[in-house]
């Protein structure tokens, strides 16, 4: 099924535009949209989850028209959101079974085998009785996939899941995401490129409310095969380096001398040499070209 | 550190829209109470009286520690969050690395805060300034403006109790970071004080309880409890001992809790918590840090999102949410001390006398009174934090994506509620169930505890409920929505002070229903829910406001959540809302019209207009000759299960007077009736609101003359909302002044001479002097008729018993109904009574008397006691004054009121008066009050029933002081002299805490109005120290001459003055002074020891030394002192040390000193009485010396309170060996 948003936009009181005049279309699989802090990700999320109306535009999934008919997306969303808390003094068992109640699971029976289920799927099984709220970080988002996965969903939405988890648990969560996102729509926000170049099968880029790029990671990548440079550079020549070139990133070694990459089509100098585009390169070269022009 | 701190504080709370909205609120509240107690809505409603000046002292600081009690519910979310704020917003993490001190930070949070509700609490003060002058006051109950007044409520009052309330709220909140439990500790707080006054209100405790009341009222109330009209409006609060000890006391609590805080409060990232288990053993943890793939296959669920599925699940969120209820603290605290102060409640329980009654169950539910409020505020916080629940834990985001319709997320909220109240409900039936079984009472009733607490109570509250959830839900800030919804059930009733007078309008409002062992219930159920019906639509309706009201995602703007709210408006629910709408407005009209249209309903204000035009229309004929009823012959026919009458009679009166009698002027009541004179004449005006009727004679009735007059009366029929009969289905209760025409003017009028000026009526004498001889042709009983004949058919359902005074002279049956024929065999008071229920009958015997008892089913716990009493009164009355004028005496139980009175030979007594009572005879018990009220009423026989004062000035000290002084000289018989003291100071707190409520005046017993506390309570202690001045054989003497001239005399009848001239007769010169202490002026003591000491001499015996100081002064009708008479001096001593010399005026008295021991009796301490003899005093300041046998204990000045004085606790002083 096909998530298609067209023309949306949202401005909220204080004038911030958060989405502006967006289309994008999703498919099956995993999607990964990109975007600097504050880039309107969440916004646009949360307007898919029904959480909030936009100003205008409209949003589809399948036959579902989402602004319309927000139960019917309800049925088969899963969302989990940036940041959200639990009721004190309850356990994951507990809580979970109360979700599967909220999402239309009658009997009995069948809400216990499922929450079993998505806790051994989460690794959750053995602090089922802990109470949630003195879960760690970790245990707490996959807490999240597991309330997720009550209604065999088929929108998954997931914002920056993975902000502040340790590499471990990082991985273990994009495991199973990309586990139960093998035959739904899951859309899938951060700011981490790493997320987005493991997982997904497609991607935007998100920033100022608008869609800057759409393109399947690999297909991104190559795009730019060729055009990206690298050298290395002593800090203080930084500044003409970003003055001359159109500069994308800069590292630090060890010894205060920085690599840094640019983006050109013609090799930009003899001291450079061609490197293999990284999904980085294009998330820069996105953002870059929407900046406003100083003048 | 701590200004900025401070400021910081400060400027955040001004930029915060609520601190202006509280303002607003209390200026508000403030401006209304103050300008309606100044009389704002006078041309609304009724006026306000004009004795009591409005802003005395005592009245500025009543209203500004009233409302300020208000401002306890802001603590938790003004002073406790100050702290928890930085934790909530996650300030803390970082705020408590910076470089300030524990003291800066806790100072500077607490001290902001308290400022901030100072000032919020300050505006109280600027309301009720501007409220009281606004135009359309009553400049006549406002004083000049003192700005003392307003500064000692704030200094000695409201500062240092938000200081105090404040500190214990911080620290609470501080602790356990959770503001719902500084709201409960609020209650808690509340309910203490509650408790405290309960335990401690009897006399002798008040000192301890005005310094343990945390809010320092009863400290107040310690030294201005007795305070006279004169003294509430002029004087200004003293700051005495009881107050500067209980502010002192409770400072010092307050700046102890704030030492804890400091003590313990540390800049750490966790909550103070504590648990029940000890603390867990800690444990390193570690996790697996590698997880593997796992594949996901769900198992396969059905998914159900039906409208029926959906109710299942909204009755299983409900659980959810209750669950969350349940397990909170501050749900549990309620219930365990709300527990505790329903027992405490009950077993305080309605006990006028200190003597409680058995544990009827309707008697248990009474108890839950305190409990209401309890309910009440659960309901309104719950509503805030479920309704918030998902929003105050982030949870929202994740709930709300669920397919769960909103309909069922709230209604499970309103649910939950529901079932919360249905738990504290519960509470009220367990508390009422362990009382009855510790009380040895096993007649549990639970189907009258489950249809009150579960049926009528519960609807109630499940209004609230909806009003809550509506009011929560659009404010979005559960502590906001709590104060709103507080002052919303204040305020709601109070709407009536402005002249809302109906039900109909306000929101919950309904009439209220009672309950009593005869007639259950009575017509107030049906009442009752057809109002509680009418605001469950209103509910039903506030519920479709929550539906498009709640928030589902995101915050919304107001404007937001408008436009959502229009989209939500879809047909079907604009069509159920309309329907709801249409069927509330219908049932309102139907209200309406039931009780405005199709009955005549007046409101305050134009009853008011309606007295005035009364007075103006018909007072000229007051003096108009009209002829005496000579005989009564009536038929009444009561329909116990119609709750009808039909009643018919014959007058027979005579023209007593020495003119022709032209016209005569019919006063009747409301019913459908038909009036018949045995003499031609004319209806020339007839009055259809009054009801007063002239008929003119063709010719008119000569002196000597009578004339019949015959009338059919019935009552219009009941309905639903409006009752139109005395009659109930079980224990009617009816006398005649209430069913039978009576003739002439009767009276009725306002009584305040500034309302009356207003209404441009004369001022109001109330009744004429006894030396107006003039006046003494009519009883205060009745005035159209001296003795009459009487008698009286009655019926009643066939298994009632139907009563009249007089004899039965038959009793049959006829087409199912009962008939009891009754006559009286001498002339009685044309004033009787009819009682009928389903009675049983104890009979006795008093010489040749029959005594009879007709009593309840289930109710014969006192029969004895009150046969015993019947007798005793007998006895002492015939003994000491004259025959008993009948041959039968009876006592009939009516359902409730508290109260019994006496009518010929026919004593109908409440059931609540003495039936239920549970006498202590141990003598340490309570007053057995049965017993006294059965003296009481029995002497009525004479002291009403034989001489009858004449509608002068004065004329209740005839009848009921002097029933009340059988009364206690019966009971001193029976328990001796020593016993009296319980009832004697009982008498004395009841006269001095009645007369301050006293807004006309107050007169010397025998030229009293008629005001209860004269008559009864002054009344007995004056002639109970009368007669023990002058001697009880010597008084009693006096009174039996007195009884043998004026017992069943024609007209004029005896006025007070008769009487106390027997009385000064036998008075000896030297103890004349008490004829016009206590007879003819108000005249107080303060008498007290200063010092007694005592030692043990040689020959065994012991000399006792008592300083002590007697002073006398009188009050005007006012309540102003004076210490000396006209024209004469006073005295004064000035004690050693003091700079304010006591005043008295000149003593020539006779004071008695006692001396007592303490002594045990079957293993209780009882006190002996070693020495009492009356001291002649001269001074003020005295010491005698008095050798007593044995080892005394204690020593007093007038030890056993026969004089009154406002400080009767201080008469008597515990001995201090040497």
């Amino acid at each position: 099924m096909k998530l298609v948003i067209s023309n949306l936009t949202k401005t909220y009181k204080n004038g911030v535009k958060a989405i502006d005049d967006l289309n994008l279309e999703i498919g099956t699989g995993m999607f990964g949209l990109l975007g600097p802090n504050g880039a309107g990700k969440s916004s646009l999320m949360r307007t898919i989850a029904t959480l909030q109306s936009p100003d205008s535009g409209s949003i589809t999934f399948g036959d579902i028209n989402v602004l319309e008919d927000k139960m019917a997306l309800r049925k088969v969303l899963g969302y989990l959101p940036q940041s959200f808390g639990v009721y004190p003094k309850l356990s994951a068992e507990d809580l979970l079974d109360y979700f599967a109640s909220l999402k239309g699971i009658g009997k009995k029976s069948d809400r216990q085998a499922l929450v079993k289920e998505v806790l051994d799927i989460t690794n959750l099984y053995e602090v089922r009785k802990k109470h949630v709220a003195g879960y760690s970080g970790g245990m707490k988002q996959r807490f999240g996939i597991a309330q997720l996965l009550l209604n065999s969903p088929k929108l998954i939405i997931v914002d920056e899941p993975t902000a502040g988890l340790d590499p471990a648990e990082r991985h273990r969560f994009l495991n199973v995401l990309r586990e139960v996102g093998t035959n739904c729509t899951v859309i899938f926000s951060t700011h981490i490129v790493e997320d987005v170049k493991e997982l997904c099968n497609d991607m935007a880029i998100l920033n100022g409310g608008r869609i800057l790029k759409q393109a399947t990671p690999s297909h991104a990548r190559k795009e730019l095969i060729g055009r990206i440079w690298t050298k290395l550079i002593d800090r203080d020549d930084l500044e003409a380096n970003e003055a001359k070139y159109n500069l994308l990133s800069s590292n630090y070694n060890e010894d205060n001398t920085l690599n840094i990459r640019v983006f050109e089509d013609e090799m930009p100098g003899a001291d450079f040499k061609a490197v293999e585009p990284q999904l980085d390169d294009v998330y820069f070269i996105a953002l870059k070209q929407d900046e406003p022009v100083l003048s | 550190m701590f200004s900025t701190i401070f400021f910081h504080e400060l400027k955040y709370w001004f930029k915060k829209p609520a601190f202006y909205i509280y303002m607003a609120i209390f200026f508000m509240m403030a401006l209304f109470f103050a300008a309606t107690t100044a009389g704002i809505f006078d041309g609304l409603t009724a006026s306000v009286g004009s004795s009591l000046i409005v802003n005395s002292p005592i009245g500025i600081n009543n209203l500004i520690n009233g409302l300020t009690i208000l401002i306890f519910f802001l603590f938790p979310s003004i002073i406790g969050v100050s702290v928890y704020r930085d934790f909530k917003s996650e300030m803390h993490t970082i705020l408590y690395s910076y470089p300030f001190t524990k003291a800066n930070y806790l100072f500077a949070k607490f001290f902001s805060s308290i400022l901030i509700v100072s000032l919020i609490v300050l505006t109280i003060a600027i309301g009720m300034f501007i409220g009281f002058r606004l135009p359309g006051t009553n400049g006549d109950v406002v004083g000049a403006f003192a700005f003392k007044s307003y500064f000692d409520a704030y200094w000695l009052f409201v500062l240092p109790n938000i200081l105090l309330f404040g500190a214990i709220v911080f620290a609470v909140v501080t602790f356990t970071r959770n503001i719902a439990a500084g709201f409960i500790t609020v209650i808690l707080l509340l309910f203490v004080q509650g408790l405290t006054e309960s335990l401690l209100s009897d006399p002798s405790q008040r000192y301890l309880a005005a310094l343990l009341d945390p809010f320092g009222s009863a400290a107040t109330a310690y030294d201005t409890r007795y305070w006279t009209v004169f003294e509430q409006n002029e004087l200004h609060i003293p700051i005495s001992d009881a107050i500067l000890y209980n502010r002192l006391i409770w400072l010092g609590v307050a700046s102890l809790v704030f030492g804890l805080v400091y003590r313990f409060f540390s800049f750490s990232q966790n909550a103070m918590t504590f648990s029940l288990f000890g603390s867990k053993k800690s444990e390193r943890s570690t996790k697996r840090n590698f997880g593997g793939i796992t594949r996901v296959n769900l198992p396969k669920v059905s998914f159900d999102h039906s409208f029926f599925q959906n109710l299942k699940t909204t009755w299983k969120i409900s659980n959810f949410d209750f669950k969350f209820i349940v397990k909170s603290w501050p749900f549990i605290c309620i219930v365990l001390v709300g527990l505790i102060v329903v027992l405490f409640g009950l077993s305080d329980l309605g006990n006028p006398f200190a003597t409680p009654t058995y544990p009827k169950t309707w008697r248990m539910l009474q108890g839950g009174g305190l409990f209401v409020f309890a309910i009440n505020i659960c309901t309104f916080l719950y509503a805030g934090l479920l309704v918030n629940r998902s929003k105050i834990a982030s949870m929202n985001g994740l709930e709300d994506v669920t397919a769960i319709p909103n309909w069922s997320l709230f209604l499970s909220k309103l649910i939950a509620i529901v079932k919360m109240q249905i738990v504290l409900l519960a509470v009220v039936l367990v508390a009422g169930v362990l009382f009855q079984t510790y009380k040895g009472y096993y007649d549990f009733e639970l189907g009258l505890y489950i249809k009150e607490l579960f049926g009528l109570k519960l609807i109630n509250y499940v209004i609230w409920a909806f009003l809550s959830l509506a009011v929560q839900t659009l404010i979005r800030n559960p502590y906001l929505g709590l104060f709103v919804m507080i002052v919303l059930t204040i305020g709601i009733p109070l709407l009536t002070l402005a002249g809302i007078e109906q039900d109909i309008f306000k929101f919950n409002e309904s009439p209220g229903f009672s309950y009593n062992d005869m007639n259950g219930y009575g017509d107030s159920l049906g009442r009752y829910l057809l109002y509680k019906g009418y605001w469950f639509i209103a509910g039903l309706l506030l519920l479709i406001i929550t539906a498009l009201f709640w928030v589902r995602g995101l915050p919304h703007g107001f404007k937001e959540r408008l436009t959502i709210a229009n989209s939500r408006f879809t047909t079907p629910v604009a069509t159920t809302f309309v329907i709801l709408l249409l069927s509330f407005f219908a049932l309102g009209f139907t209200i309406f019209k039931q009780t405005n249209i199709n009955n005549d309903r007046y409101t305050s204000k134009e009853r008011e207009q309606l007295t005035v035009d009364w007075e103006k229309t018909y007072k000229k004929y007051e003096d108009y000759a009209q002829p005496r009823i000579v005989s009564v012959k009536t038929n009444l026919d009561i329909f116990p299960k119609k709750r009808d009458f039909e009643a018919s009679g014959d007058y027979l009166m005579v023209n007593k007077s020495n003119v022709a009698i032209d016209s005569v002027f019919l006063n009747h009541n409301d019913y459908i009736s038909t009036f018949e004179f045995n003499k031609p004449n004319t209806l020339v005006s007839e009055d259809t609101i009054y009801h007063f009727d002239i008929y003119q004679l063709k010719t008119p009735l000569q002196p000597g003359d009578s004339l019949n007059l015959h009338f059919e009366i019935r009552n219009k029929p009941n309905t639903l909302l409006v009752t139109n009969s005395p009659i109930v289905s079980n224990g009617t209760f009816v006398n005649n002044t209430q069913l039978f025409p009576r003739l002439g003017y009767s009276g009725g009028e306002l009584t305040d001479d500034k309302t009356r000026e207003k209404y441009g009526l004369p001022p109001n004498e109330l009744k004429p002097e006894p030396t107006d001889s003039t006046a003494l042709g009519n009883t205060y009983i009745s005035k159209d008729s001296d003795w009459i004949d009487f008698e009286a058919t009655v019926s009643t359902s066939e298994d009632q018993i139907a009563i009249a005074p007089g004899y039965l002279q038959k009793e049959w049956t006829k087409d199912g109904r009962r008939y009891f024929h009754y006559k009286m065999d001498s002339k009685m008071l044309n004033f009787y009574a009819f009682n009928s229920a389903e009675y049983l009958v104890k009979k006795d015997k008093w010489k040749d008397v029959n005594l009879e008892i007709y009593y309840h089913k289930g109710h014969a716990y006192n029969l004895e006691r009150m046969m015993k009493g019947m007798k005793a009164s007998l006895a002492y009355n015939s003994e000491n004054f004259s025959p008993y004028q009948h041959k039968q005496l009876r006592i009939v139980e009516f359902p409730s009121g508290s109260f019994a009175q006496s009518f010929p030979n026919t004593i109908p007594f409440a059931g609540d008066a003495g039936f239920i009572a549970d006498v202590d005879d141990s003598g340490d018990g309570g007053i057995d009050y049965t017993y006294a009220i059965t003296v009481h009423e029995v002497a009525h026989q004479w002291w009403a029933h034989q001489v009858i004062g004449a509608d002068v000035l004065g004329a209740t000290m005839l009848s009921e002081s002097l029933s009340e002084y059988v009364s206690l000289k019966v009971l001193e018989q029976e328990i001796g002299k020593t016993q009296m003291r319980k009832f004697l100071k009982k008498s004395l707190d009841d006269y001095l805490t009645q007369r301050t409520f006293e807004r006309k005046r107050e007169n010397a017993l025998m030229y009293n109005d008629g005001q209860g506390y004269i008559h009864y309570q002054k009344g007995s202690l004056v002639f109970y120290a009368m007669s023990d001045y002058i001697g009880e054989k010597k008084l009693n003497n006096a009174l039996q001459r007195y009884v043998e001239k004026v017992k069943f005399q024609e007209p004029p009848y005896t006025t007070s003055v008769d009487m106390v001239n027997y009385i000064r007769e036998v008075t000896p010169d030297s103890l004349q002074y008490l004829i016009k202490d206590m007879f003819e002026t108000i005249t107080l003591y303060d008498n007290r020891v200063v010092k007694a000491t005592s030692k043990a001499l040689d020959n065994g015996k012991y000399q006792v030394d008592i300083e002590f100081e007697v002073s006398k002064y009188r009050n005007n009708e006012k309540g102003r002192r004076f210490y000396a008479d006209e024209g004469r001096d006073s005295i004064s001593y000035t004690p050693e040390g003091k700079t304010r010399p006591i005043l008295s005026l000149p003593l020539q008295d006779y004071i008695d000193i006692g001396v007592f021991a303490e002594t045990e009796v079957d293993g209780k301490q009882k006190e002996k009485e070693l020495y009492l003899k009356k001291h002649k005093i001269t001074d003020i300041h005295n010491k005698v010396s008095i050798i007593v046998d044995e080892k005394p204990s204690e020593v007093g000045v007038d030890p056993y309170n026969k004089l009154i004085d406002t400080r009767s606790g201080d008469n008597r002083e515990r001995l201090q060996g040497e």
